[in-house]
């Protein structure tokens, strides 16, 4: 049960981002949502590298333990850091041309695309 | 190049469906060229016959609309339509929200 | 150690360096820049059909990037992969085909239709990028690695669709794909994890032989099946496909079908060769067979009552996904069960398979037409359009075609493989062919009902000196038309050189896995 606490509080974050993202109204509190969603997977990922009593993976800092965290799931988080960061910056400068045509960041009222 | 394509039920062949479509259009021109032989071109019985009205100037004045085109299919279906249109409401968290409930329709269907 | 041997990469390399060239080109004023962007797409499209002749001689093949030798997937005693493998067989390479033929057909387009547009050497980037992630997605053999190529080709087509950003309607498209779209992309990467997590794995081969189907991996098939059946538009997370393909400009919407295919392509890659026969039960075929039910259907009554030409032909794409749907997931269904595969179950992926190639060639061709419309007319809303038939008769007889091959008229090739997916899912139950010839005569109608308005009827005042499009987009629907004429006259030959190894190729999940994990020095 403690070993997937960590596991529990990155299915809750991304629970609350989830929530976020389909409930709110501010364009801006959708885009911190989908931040949310992002930290939660990346989180996910590095949490599932983790090995008991393991040493940062570096085999020259390792010293004398013989367990180390794994690398992989680290260069993948890395990754989806930057896309994220693109994504975010696209997400936000898109909110703002929005709210320069519309007026308005209320998700309910930019829907001149319907039916 | 040109055999048949089977489905397992029945069998498509390409070239034995031009021939046919060759041979009844070579039908449709030869009973199409039967005229009368009084008819000219560029007179007036070229004319758009609208009812013995004069045809309207301006091509909009008697043009169906796209929007009328299928009322009676839209009338007849419109409750369907109604509760369709209204689905496709446009809000995006609503969009997003139809992922979120799909995605866990297939979580609990495929973990049972 | 000759360029043959690198032809994945260097399909994957070509665009990449076209999408960092087009700005540097820029510089020398407009032809370069046109120069550049046809002499790049035509090079893509020149290596996906030389890729695809190896594929249909070697079988399966890998390519590793960055190892010393391109086959070495297994180094001296290793017991998983190491290093990104992209792994390419007939299925790939035909996806990459019919990519890359999409894309040079968009480009010609483009050419003339955005030039009265500035910011277009941004425009090119962004189209190439678009092209590049497209085609990583459908040759790579690597989960993480198709993650990064979705999210590629994603980012490239939110700020293609919003392109014309003086237009509102265009942003608020963008945003909107943008919203749905990176949720989505979040699902297959918590996805991955999860396959990381229980096989230390990302590499499709490996993770597929060591599959043994658990708790985790039916969640990351639910979230896989789930997020990829977004990407490519199938109900209920279709909303997004009317408006970002409307708004788009009409040489990119034609590459946007090509990238959505290549999303499909993904969730018959994760279905087909990585669980395979441990895909458990049969709830996530019937899924996917209701899913291509409801698509088909909601999708064409959507169609019917639209008045933005675009946006009745999105909604078309929609319900054109359910058939190709509908198809695999019979085939999925009857994947375990020898006898029901001989019977119905390997017709109805090749039919899957000829309707992916024929949607997006005549998709493709039918935005176009719709684009060519805007140019001329200035208009996009069918009740201000009509007559236009004799100003511009070219684009109306290629409309012909294409709307003749989306109705599935014979002979065209919308026939043949509307032809076979009834034929074989008949044999499953009989109401899934009614949904279906249901949904080919209301196809037809509407677009009996774009023919009529747009191109017959009394041309109006306002329309009174409308002319033909130029010359390039005429030759870029020209070169989709070609294609579609192609597959309509001789199917036989495009089922048994193209369709049948495909379609082999995606049963075969023994091939696939043996081609990384049985390689070696």
């Amino acid at each position: 049960m403690i070993a997937s606490f960590p596991y529990l509080i990155v299915g809750l974050l991304f629970l609350f981002g989830l929530y976020a993202v389909v409930f709110e109204r501010n364009l801006i509190k959708i885009a911190i949502g989908i931040s949310v969603i992002e930290a939660a997977t990346n989180m996910f990922l590095i949490v599932l590298g983790y090995r008991t009593g393991g040493r940062i993976p570096v085999f020259t800092l390792a010293g004398e333990s013989k367990v180390l965290v794994l690398p992989t799931p680290q260069a993948l988080t890395l990754t989806a850091i930057v896309i994220g960061m693109a994504t975010t910056a696209l997400m936000l400068s898109l909110i703002m041309v929005l709210y320069r045509h519309y007026g308005t960041l209320d998700v309910r009222e930019i829907r001149r695309l319907r039916g | 190049m040109w055999p048949k394509i089977h489905s397992g039920f029945g069998y498509w062949d390409v070239v034995s469906w031009l021939v046919f479509f060759f041979i009844v259009s070579v039908f449709v021109l030869w009973f199409r060229s039967q005229g009368r032989s009084d008819y000219k071109e560029g007179t007036e019985q070229d004319d758009i016959f609208f009812c013995g009205n004069d045809v309207p100037e301006k091509g909009e004045d008697y043009a169906v609309p796209a929007s009328g085109a299928y009322w009676g299919f839209t009338k007849a279906l419109s409750g369907f339509y109604e509760l369709l249109t209204a689905w496709h409401s446009g809000i995006a968290t609503e969009y997003t929200g139809y992922l979120v409930v799909f995605t866990a329709l297939m979580l609990s269907l495929a973990l049972l | 150690m000759n360029w043959y041997d690198h032809l994945p990469a260097l399909v994957l390399a070509v665009p990449l360096l076209g999408a960092f060239g087009a700005p540097v080109l820029g510089l020398s004023g407009r032809y370069a820049r046109n120069a550049w962007f046809v002499l790049i797409s035509a090079c893509t499209a020149a290596l996906a059909l030389l890729l695809w002749q190896k594929a249909s001689m070697n079988g399966v093949f890998v390519y590793v990037l960055g190892a010393e030798s391109w086959k070495l997937a297994l180094p001296s005693g290793m017991s998983l992969p190491i290093r990104i493998i992209l792994e390419v067989d007939s299925f790939s390479a035909l996806m990459a085909v019919i990519g890359s033929i999409a894309s040079f057909a968009g480009t010609l387009f483009s050419l003339r239709f955005m030039e009265r547009f500035s910011g277009l050497d941004k425009f090119v980037a962004l189209y190439f990028l678009l092209t590049t992630g497209m085609l990583g997605m459908e040759l790579t053999g690597d989960l993480f690695n198709f993650f990064v190529f979705l999210e590629i080709a994603s980012v490239a087509s939110f700020g293609l669709v919003a392109f014309w950003r003086d237009r509102p309607e265009a942003v608020e498209a963008g945003f909107k794909y943008m919203l749905i779209s990176t949720v989505g992309a979040l699902f297959v990467l918590l996805a991955v994890g999860l396959f990381y997590g229980r096989y230390n794995a990302v590499n499709m081969a490996a993770v597929g032989q060591m599959l043994h189907l658990g708790l985790p991996e039916k969640a990351a098939l639910a979230l896989l099946v789930a997020a990829l059946a977004m990407k490519c538009g199938s109900v209920p997370m279709h909303m997004w496909t009317p408006d970002a393909y409307a708004e788009a400009p009409a040489g990119v919407t034609c590459l946007l079908v090509a990238v959505s295919q290549a999303s499909l392509y993904g969730l018959f890659r994760v279905c087909f060769s990585i669980y395979g026969m441990s895909i458990g039960s049969s709830v996530v075929p019937w899924t996917i067979i209701v899913m291509g039910l409801l698509s088909m259907f909601i999708g064409v009554t959507m169609a019917v009552i639209q008045k933005d030409v675009k946006r009745l032909m999105a909604y078309h794409s929609v319900s054109q996904v359910g058939y190709i749907l509908l198809g695999l997931g019979v085939g999925l269904l009857a994947l375990k069960d020898a006898k029901a595969m001989a019977d119905y179950g390997f017709t109805a992926i090749q039919g899957g398979i000829f309707h992916l190639m024929n949607y997006t060639m005549y998709k493709g061709l039918l935005f176009l037409v719709a684009g060519a419309l805007a140019y001329a007319a200035k208009s996009r809303n069918l009740n201000e359009l009509g007559g236009l038939a004799h100003a511009m008769p070219h684009t109306t007889f290629m409309f012909i075609i294409a709307a003749a091959a989306i109705a599935g008229l014979p002979p065209f090739n919308g026939f043949v493989s509307k032809l076979l997916i009834y034929e074989s899912t008949f044999a499953v139950h009989p109401f899934l062919p009614v949904v279906a010839m249901v949904t080919s005569v209301l196809t037809l109608a509407s677009f009996v009902k774009v023919f009529q308005t747009a191109f017959l009827g009394p041309r109006r005042s306002r329309l009174a000196e409308v002319e033909e499009v130029p010359g390039t987009m005429l030759l870029g629907m020209f070169s989709l038309t070609l294609v579609v004429l192609g597959l309509s006259l001789f199917p036989t030959w495009s089922m048994a050189h193209i369709i049948e190894p495909a379609a082999k190729a995606l049963v075969d999940q023994a091939g696939y896995i043996r081609a990384v994990m049985g390689g070696g020095l």
